[in-house]
C-alpha cells in the first residue's frame, strides 16, 4: 500500500479531549509561576500578606516553633473548611429553593469582584514593581474595561468560546494568586484541608456538593457555577451522516428530547451562572466572605453517550456527544454509530470546576515560592492526578472530586523533592556527573 | 548569569527536543500525553535513587583519595535501576498497545502503523531526556539569575551553567533515541539492540566520571557527544531498515 496515502491513524485523534482540559491547567498553572516569580523577587519574606478567612484564628510569624505553626495552622484551615461547608450548604439551599437567577447573578458579580478588585490590586503590585509607567486614569479605563468584558463573558451563554476560557483562566489565576499570599504552613495545610473536605463532599451521602448534584441531575438542569469546559472534539468519522449528535444525562439512561432545548442553551458552551470567589476582608476594607464555587470546583462532571451496553469495563463515560443548537432532538438513542470505547472517545467535552485550576495553582505558586524544581515535579504531579482521576471516572461514571488526588500527590511531590530530590542531584550536578 | 544567559542554555539543553516537540509531538495529543507520562515515571526513578542515596550523599573525601569510587557505584546503581525501569516501561506500553489495538477494532479504525509505535516510542523517550535536562539542568538555573555567573574548578574553562547544558544535551539525545532502539529491540526480540541501549547508557554514565578529574570535562564531553551521535546514527540505521523491511512486505 502506498505509504503517502494511508488512512488516518488512531493516534491522530485519541486523547484529545484530555489534551484540551489539560491545556487551561497548564496555563493557569504557568501564569501563575510567573506572578509569583515576578512579584516575590523583590520582598524575599512573604510579600503583601493579606488578612483572610483563611489567617483569621492564626497569623504565622517566623519566628515560632514547628509544632506552633502547625497547630496555627490547622486551626486555620478548620475555620476555612468550615465556613466553606456553610456556603455550600446554604448553596445548595439556594438551588433547591430555585433560586437560580440569583446565584446567576451572584456569579457575575463575583466575577466582577475578582477581575476588577483582586485584579486591579494585583497590577498594581506588578506595575510597581516592573516600575511600567501608566497614569491612574488609563489604567481605571483600562481595568474597568476589562472587567466588563469579563463579566459578560461568564455571563451570557453564547459569548466567544475562547475569550470565555482565557477570561475562566484569568479569574483562576488571580485567585490562585491571591492565595498564595498567605503564609507558608497554612497554605499546605488548607490545600490538604481542602482536598479532604471534597472528598467527604462529593463522597459522602451526606454532602453538599453530592446533594448539588442529585438535585441538578434529577431535575436535569445544570449547576450554576463557574466551570471550565473544553470545546469538544467533533470526529468527522463516526458521527453519523446528518451531523446529529446526542447527548444523555450519565447516570439515568433517559432519552433526552423533552428537556433538551434549555439544556443545550445553559451547556453550549458555557455554564455560568454562579461562583462565589472566595475572599474574606481584605486589606482594602470590603468585608465580603465568599466562598470559591464549591460545588463546581469538585466535580469534574463528566457526561456520557453510552450507546451500548456491553463491555461496561471499557465503556466511555467521558465521552458526549454535543448537540448543536439547531438540532431538533426527534430521535432517540437509535443510533449506534455514536462512540464507545475507552474513555477517550473522539466527540466529548470534560468540564472541570474552577475552584481545581484554582487550587492546584496555588500549590504550583507555593512550589515556586522555594525553587523551580519543585515546581516541576509538583506539576507533573498534578497532570498524573488529574489523569488519574478522570480513568476513575472511566470507571466509576459518577461526579467525582478532581482536588484529593492532584493534591495529595502534588503535596508528597513537593516534600519528596524539597527533601530528597534536591540534595542528591545538586551534588551530582556540581561534580558534573550526570547519568 | 543573566536572563538572557539563562535563556541561552536552557535553549542548549533542550532547544532540539523543543523542536521534536513542536514538530512531531504536538500534532498528535497522544504523544503529548505519552511525554507527560514518561518524564513522571523517570522522575519518579529519580526520587527513589535520591532517597536510597540520601544517606550517603555527600560523599567526604580526604585529600589523599577521590570520591571515584563511591560516585561509580552511584552511577552504576542508577544506571541499572534506570534500565530496569525501560523494561518495565515497554510491559506497560505492550498493554497499552494491547487496549488501543481493541479499541481501533471496535471503531473500525485501523490499528497502529509502525510509525505510530515508533513515534511513541519517540515520545517516552523524549520524556526520559526531557526529565534528565529539567532536573539535572534547568532547575539549576533558575536561582542563579542575577549578576555574576559560577564556575567549576576542574572545568574551569567554561561557567559550569554551560557545561551542565551540553551534557545534558548530549544525554537528551542519547536517553530520546535509545528507547526507540530499546522498543525495537523488545518488539523484534533483537538481542544485539536490546543490550545496546544499557551498554551505552552505562557508558556514557561512566564517562561523566570522567569529569571528576582536573580539567577531565574535555576529554570527557566529546567522548560523550561521540555515544549520543552513535546512538543517533544506529538508530537511523535501525529505522531505515525497519520500514524498509515492512515495505517490501
Amino acid at each position: 500500500m502506498d505509504q503517502n496515502q494511508k488512512p488516518t491513524s488512531l493516534l491522530d485523534t485519541i486523547g484529545e479531549e484530555i489534551i484540551r482540559i489539560l491545556t487551561p491547567v497548564s496555563i493557569c498553572m504557568f501564569l501563575v509561576v510567573i506572578l509569583v516569580s515576578i512579584l516575590n523577587n523583590s520582598s524575599d519574606s512573604s510579600g503583601p500578606s493579606i488578612t483572610t478567612i483563611a489567617s483569621i484564628a492564626y497569623s504565622e510569624d517566623s519566628s515560632d516553633s514547628i509544632w506552633d505553626k502547625l497547630k496555627g495552622a490547622l486551626l486555620n484551615s478548620l475555620v476555612f473548611v468550615a465556613v466553606v461547608t456553610v456556603v455550600t450548604f446554604l448553596l445548595v439551599l439556594l438551588f433547591y429553593l430555585r433560586c437560580t437567577k440569583f446565584l446567576k447573578y451572584y456569579m457575575g458579580f463575583s466575577a466582577f469582584l475578582v477581575l476588577g478588585f483582586i485584579g486591579g490590586e494585583i497590577a498594581v503590585f506588578v506595575i510597581k514593581d516592573l516600575s511600567f509607567p501608566i497614569d491612574a486614569v488609563t489604567f481605571m479605563v483600562v481595568l474597568f474595561n476589562f472587567t466588563v468584558v469579563g463579566v459578560l463573558a461568564t455571563f451570557m451563554e453564547n459569548f466567544a468560546i475562547f475569550i470565555k476560557q482565557g477570561y475562566l483562566v484569568v479569574v483562576g489565576m488571580l485567585v490562585a494568586y491571591w492565595f498564595t499570599l498567605l503564609p507558608e504552613w497554612t497554605t499546605w495545610v488548607l490545600l490538604v484541608a481542602m482536598a479532604l473536605y471534597d472528598l467527604a463532599a462529593v463522597l459522602l451521602p451526606g454532602g453538599p456538593l453530592r446533594l448539588l448534584v442529585e438535585l441538578a441531575i434529577s431535575r436535569d438542569e445544570d449547576i450554576p457555577a463557574l466551570v471550565y469546559e473544553a470545546r469538544p472534539v467533533t470526529d468527522h468519522d463516526s458521527v453519523p451522516s446528518n451531523g446529529e449528535v446526542q447527548r444523555r444525562v450519565w447516570r439515568e439512561r433517559r432519552h433526552i428530547e423533552s428537556d433538551f432545548i434549555d439544556n443545550v442553551e445553559a451547556s453550549s458552551e458555557s455554564n455560568p451562572v454562579g461562583s462565589n470567589t472566595s475572599n474574606a476582608s481584605r486589606v482594602s476594607g470590603m468585608s465580603l466572605s465568599l466562598e470559591t464555587n464549591e460545588r463546581e470546583r469538585n466535580l469534574v462532571a463528566a457526561e456520557e453517550g453510552r450507546v451500548a451496553t456491553l463491555d461496561s469495563e471499557l465503556s466511555a463515560p467521558l465521552i458526549q456527544h454535543r448537540i448543536d443548537v439547531q438540532l431538533n432532538l426527534q430521535e432517540g438513542p437509535s443510533d449506534n454509530s455514536a462512540l464507545e470505547g475507552i474513555g477517550l472517545g473522539s466527540s466529548g467535552a470534560i468540564k472541570l470546576g474552577l475552584g481545581d485550576f484554582i487550587f492546584y495553582s496555588v500549590l504550583v505558586g507555593r512550589a515556586a515560592m522555594y525553587d523551580f524544581m519543585t515546581v516541576y515535579a509538583c506539576y507533573l504531579a498534578i497532570i498524573a492526578g488529574l489523569g488519574i482521576t478522570l480513568m476513575l471516572l472511566a470507571f466509576y461514571q459518577k461526579a467525582l472530586p478532581a482536588l484529593p488526588v492532584s493534591v495529595l500527590l502534588g503535596v508528597l511531590f513537593y516534600l519528596l523533592t524539597r527533601l530528597l530530590l534536591e540534595n542528591f542531584v545538586v551534588q551530582c550536578s556540581i561534580n558534573l556527573l550526570m547519568f | 548569569m543573566t536572563v538572557a544567559a539563562g535563556i541561552g542554555y536552557a535553549l542548549l539543553a533542550l532547544g532540539p527536543s523543543l523542536s521534536l516537540f513542536v514538530a512531531v509531538i504536538s500534532q498528535k495529543p497522544f504523544l503529548i500525553l505519552t511525554v507527560l507520562s514518561s518524564t513522571l515515571l523517570w522522575l519518579m526513578s529519580l526520587i527513589v535513587l535520591a532517597g536510597v542515596w540520601r544517606a550517603f550523599l555527600p560523599f567526604k573525601t580526604t585529600p589523599s583519595s577521590s570520591a571515584w569510587l563511591p560516585y561509580s557505584i552511584l552511577i552504576l546503581s542508577s544506571v541499572v535501576f534506570q534500565e530496569g525501569l525501560r523494561v518495565l516501561f515497554w510491559r506497560i506500553y505492550k498493554k497499552l498497545e494491547d487496549i488501543l489495538d481493541a479499541f481501533a477494532d471496535r471503531v473500525s479504525k485501523p490499528r497502529l502503523f509502525l510509525t505510530d509505535k515508533m513515534q511513541i516510542a519517540l515520545a517516552g523517550g523524549m520524556g526520559h531526556g526531557v526529565a534528565h535536562a529539567v532536573f539535572f539542568c534547568l532547575s539549576l538555573l533558575t536561582p542563579a539569575f542575577g549578576p555574576a555567573t559560577f564556575y567549576v574548578e576542574k572545568c574551569s574553562q567554561m561557567p559550569f551553567f554551560l557545561v551542565s547544558s551540553m551534557i545534558a544535551l548530549a544525554f537528551v539525545t542519547i536517553h530520546t533515541f535509545s528507547m526507540v532502539i530499546a522498543f525495537n529491540g523488545y518488539a523484534e526480540g533483537n538481542r544485539v539492540d536490546q543490550l545496546i541501549v544499557p551498554v551505552v547508557h552505562l557508558v556514557a554514565g561512566m564517562l561523566t566520571l570522567v569529569n571528576l578529574a582536573s580539567g577531565g570535562c574535555i576529554i570527557g564531553i566529546p567522548l560523550l557527544y561521540c555515544m549520543a551521535l552513535f546512538t543517533l546514527l544506529h538508530c537511523g540505521k535501525m529505522v531505515w531498515k525497519r520500514l524498509a523491511d515492512s515495505q517490501n512486505r
